[in-house]
């Protein structure tokens, strides 16, 4: 990729759960950059590992192996103090945006306790600060701060929790499906705020969801994860309009477009995704790959540039094909 | 449309709740027909009011605080004010509902070919050894790979989509001629959901049945039905065949809705149309249009008397404003 | 998913209006001030103008109730309503310091366990479940009979460790129910220290829980006074307390009822608003956890 060196950079990160005998790879050694400012994409389909990925990232399930650095500073060998440091510095926003505030606590007082953690500011000036900080993701303090977080609904919750990660002004965003449980005009509302805030504030996100479109609107570059891997990544337009990995394809093709004139395909994916307890050999995707031969099962394929930015994991890539085939 | 009969005809049909804090309107008259062999979709955000809806045609409403008047006719059986018993005679072999969790909606200690067998040894009066040879080909139906082996395990040993299948053979086992289904691809993974769709298209055709799609996601409906009823507030704002409420749609929020879906299509970092505000509060519902408040085309008349649903250019398009968009205009663009 | 449940869920978007106060009803008060009342006579049962619930008048034995014994006298002369008072005493302090050690030890043992989990969690639950397979009663009674001389202090402290595995066991409980919630890991990425999850997002959900459970507890504890004092294992005599007067009151009910009728009296009022309180406790606390 480029020479910048990026805020965060993750190698071979693998996360597994349960004991020794029945060991579930969930994240199967992924790697990704993420720039300053930058939103970076990961999708999949449920199980694929894209939520543990995030999880990780913030340490909140602990890595089996791999390197997270974020501006160099190595997180999986951090612990205690020093990893509390770092957090001011990640922040993290959850899917149910009702289970993610404490219902016995007022707004003005979710947003801050960060500050409070920290107590970085204290007195009028943290009041203000909060005061701020809800104004800028469209609660009145003034009529609402006072509120307990069980009189809000879901599309302010949300809000409540983008002003509480923003309070120590992190440098990372990490967006776990924050919009899936929204409606579709709140979604809106709440991506909006969400693009508005990241240039304001500088973040980098790192956008987690199982929606193409929602991804698409908001991502910079798109990563695509099957079975605890990143199957292709690149920046967002060139994936969407020109997907190398079949599995991208028949995502996009899966996709439900709000169009009644949208092709309807026939071709959709069969099968569903292999338990990751025992993941086939060689190419995850293979065993649902209508383009699968004998060496997808035995290689695995590596994660290779073919176009500057734009990295596949495939032997057969869409374009290579197409143009053995022309 | 058509000229046989009407499988389903709903006239005037209000659902309220008395609540602590007041009655609850949560379908405040609502009035469509529903042909044969047709798909039609109900769309609408939460509160909307389309679920309850759809559970009032069923005639599943909890037995108290609850009023309900209207008429809904399915194949001329009055469903409002029927008893249980009498209501016992129509679900599952007129009408069959499948809903958003496929998980609750099947018995966890029973064998799923087990739940199909049942159905059709009460219901269709079908003996030991047919029942379980048409559970298995129901299974196949549904697209169980390997049905008879798969006749005998646990609703758990199956994946969400899987699962979802077997939900729609049970309903289907009565060979009903209407099928309900409440946000059936809800939380299913893309692909899975295309299955879905999928089978449901195909299963419609083959037992030549009427589907209701009930969905918050204008994606779903946009491409398996042919008619679509677009809900705000309990009501019917828009209502017309699929390609008409996509394209020469009249109502502003139909309009707005579209507008505030992400599409693949649209390159990224466009911006979405957000609509302000939030979804109204049924408890306290404005006098004139329900819309409104979060409406751009909002005048005087809306704030102050409701629209009623007016017929638009085609037959059988119809919607709900003072203020509508244009013809033109409501092309998307 | 219900019908009902659609309902509460679209009552629950009614938004934008603040909260109505919910009301506990009169009853509730009315249960809360005859505890009170009951607190402040076993406090300052000493300065209240009472006849001394030792004192044997010989001239009045078996008096059924008169202005000057408001609740009459007992086989030796002594003033009921002034034993009922003085016995209270007994039944609070027993409650009140047996569920100070069985909250003490078992609640942040419960909520540590419940947040922790991992081994810790393990060998704490392990420990407990061997404590709580312990016939409590039974043991009670066998470490009350050995353990002489009896004292008030005897009775807590033993009472109050066969309670330390039921809280234990309650608020572990009711702290999985949070522990594992969106809330907490995300306090925990905010940079929260574990004390501060465990006192600032996790107590307050956990309290209700155990509010409720600590008045069942001095219920319990109450009743059990009641049943040891019949096996002779309460306090000594003459130290008047209620479980004492019912049962000395048993020999005696032919000729004097009114001994048996006001100490049980007393002890049934007790448990009564204390069972009414919790109760209505929980329904409010209910509701509002509805909302979650």
């Amino acid at each position: 990729m480029s020479d910048r060196t990026p805020l965060l950079r993750v190698r071979n990160l693998t996360v597994n759960f349960g004991s020794h005998r029945k060991q579930l790879s969930a994240v199967a050694g992924v790697s990704f950059d993420i720039f300053e400012g930058e939103t970076l994409g990961l999708v999949g389909e449920s199980g694929c590992g894209k939520s543990t990925t995030g999880k990780a990232l913030m340490r909140i399930v602990e890595p089996t192996s791999g390197s997270i650095e974020l501006e160099g500073t190595e997180l999986t060998t951090t612990h205690g103090k020093a990893l509390r440091n770092l957090r001011t510095r990640m922040q993290m926003i959850f899917q149910d945006p009702i289970s993610s505030l404490n219902p016995r606590r007022r707004a003005r007082d979710l947003v801050a306790e960060p500050l409070d953690c920290w107590k970085s500011v204290r007195g009028a000036e943290r009041d203000a600060l909060v005061n701020d900080l809800l104004n800028k993701v469209g609660i009145d303090p003034e009529i609402y701060g006072d509120r307990y977080a069980r009189q809000f609904s879901g599309g302010q919750c949300q809000r409540i929790s983008i002003a509480r990660s923003l309070a120590m002004r992190p440098k990372l965003l990490i967006c776990d499906e924050m919009v899936s449980a929204l409606d579709v005009s709140v979604q809106a509302q709440i991506l909006n705020l969400l693009v508005d805030l990241k240039r304001e504030y500088g973040l980098a996100l790192l956008f987690i969801a199982h929606d193409l479109a929602v991804v698409k609107y908001v991502s910079d570059r798109v990563a695509v994860m099957y079975l605890g891997k990143i199957c292709e990544i690149g920046p967002a337009d060139t994936l969407y309009d020109f997907p190398e990995h079949p599995y991208t394809e028949f995502l996009l093709g899966a996709a439900l477009e709000a169009d009644p004139d949208a092709p309807l395909r026939g071709d959709v994916l069969a099968g569903e995704p292999p338990s990751p307890t025992s993941p086939p050999s060689g190419c995850r995707f293979r065993t649902r790959c209508p383009f699968a031969t004998d060496k997808c099962a035995t290689e695995e394929p590596p994660l290779e540039e073919i176009v500057p930015g734009h990295r596949v994991a495939c032997h057969y890539p869409l374009s290579l094909s197409a143009e053995a085939n022309a | 449309m058509t000229d046989h009969p009407k499988l389903l005809v709903v006239k005037d049909l209000r659902t309220t709740f008395a609540t602590p804090s007041g009655p609850l309107p949560a379908v405040g008259g609502v009035s469509f027909e529903l042909g044969t062999n047709e798909t039609l979709g109900i769309v609408g955000e939460s509160g909307s009011g389309k679920t309850v809806l759809s559970r009032t045609i069923m005639g599943l409403q909890p037995r108290r605080n609850v009023e309900v008047t209207g008429s809904v006719l399915l194949k001329g059986f009055e469903v409002v004010g029927a008893s249980e018993k009498e209501k016992r005679s129509i679900w599952g072999l007129e009408v069959a509902m499948i809903f958003q969790d496929p998980m609750t909606s099947l018995n966890p200690v029973m064998r799923i070919g087990k739940q199909i067998d049942e159905i059709l040894r009460v219901r269709q009066g079908m003996d030991r050894r047919a029942a379980k040879a048409r559970a298995v080909e129901l299974l196949e139906l549904v697209g169980i790979p390997s049905p008879a082996e798969r006749y005998g395990v646990f609703p758990r040993e199956l994946s969400g989509g899987m699962r979802q299948r077997v939900v729609i053979a049970t309903a289907l086992a009565g060979s009903p001629q209407l099928l309900m289904a409440d946000e059936p691809t809800t939380g299913l993974d893309v692909t899975i959901q295309a299955q879905i769709l999928n089978l449901l298209d195909s299963v419609k055709e083959q037992m030549k049945m009427s589907v209701v799609l009930v969905t918050h996601d204008l994606g779903v409906v946009a491409t398996r039905t042919s008619r679509i009823i677009v809900m705000y507030a309990g009501r019917i704002v828009e209502i017309g065949s699929t390609r008409e409420v996509f394209r020469r749609h009249r109502m502003p929020y139909t309009r707005a809705l579209l507008d505030a879906i992400p599409k693949v299509s649209n390159p990224s970092h466009s911006r979405l149309v957000a609509i302000p505000g939030r979804p109204p509060n049924l408890l306290d519902l404005p006098t004139g249009c329900a819309f409104a408040p979060r409406c751009a085309y909002a005048t005087d008349i809306c704030r102050v008397q409701r629209p009623r649903l007016e017929p638009a250019e085609e037959s059988g398009h119809a919607f709900a404003c003072w203020n509508p968009l244009p013809v033109a205009e409501g092309a998307l663009t | 998913m219900s019908s009902s449940l659609i309902v509460h869920e679209m009552v629950e978007e009614a938004h934008d209006r603040p909260a109505r106060k919910k009301k506990l009803g009169v009853l509730f008060w009315i249960c809360v001030g005859w505890l009170v009342l009951n607190f402040i006579g076993a406090i300052f049962a000493n300065v209240l103008p009472l006849e001394d619930p030792l004192f044997q008048n010989y001239a009045v034995v078996n008096a059924g109730p008169s202005l000057h014994h408001l609740f009459g006298t007992d086989d030796l002369g002594r003033d009921i309503f002034a034993r009922i008072v003085f016995g209270s005493r007994v039944s609070i302090e027993a409650s009140l310091g047996s569920m100070l050690i069985g909250f003490g030890i078992g609640a942040p043992l419960g909520m540590l366990s419940a947040y922790r989990r991992g081994k810790f969690d393990s060998v704490v639950t392990a420990v407990m479940y061997v404590l709580l397979a312990f016939p409590a009663i039974i043991a009670t009674i066998a470490v009350l009979s050995f353990w002489t001389p009896r004292s008030l202090l005897k009775i807590i402290i033993v009472v109050g460790v066969a309670s330390i595995p039921l809280v234990y066991r309650v608020i572990r409980g009711a702290t999985l129910n949070y522990s594992t919630r969106d809330f907490v890991v995300a306090a925990k990425v905010q940079g929260a220290t574990d004390r501060r999850i465990l006192m600032k997002e996790l107590l307050p959900n956990v309290a209700p829980v155990g509010v409720s459970f600590l008045l069942i507890g001095i219920a319990t504890v109450v009743t059990l006074e009641g049943a040891l004092a019949f096996l002779g294992l309460s306090v000594n005599p003459p130290t008047p307390s209620w479980g004492n007067m019912i049962n000395e009151s048993i020999s005696i009910l032919q000729t004097n009822p009114w001994l048996a009728v006001f100490p049980s009296l007393a002890m049934c009022l007790f448990l009564l608003c204390l069972n009414f309180i919790g109760d209505r406790l929980r329904s409010h606390f209910e509701v509002s956890e509805g909302k979650i």
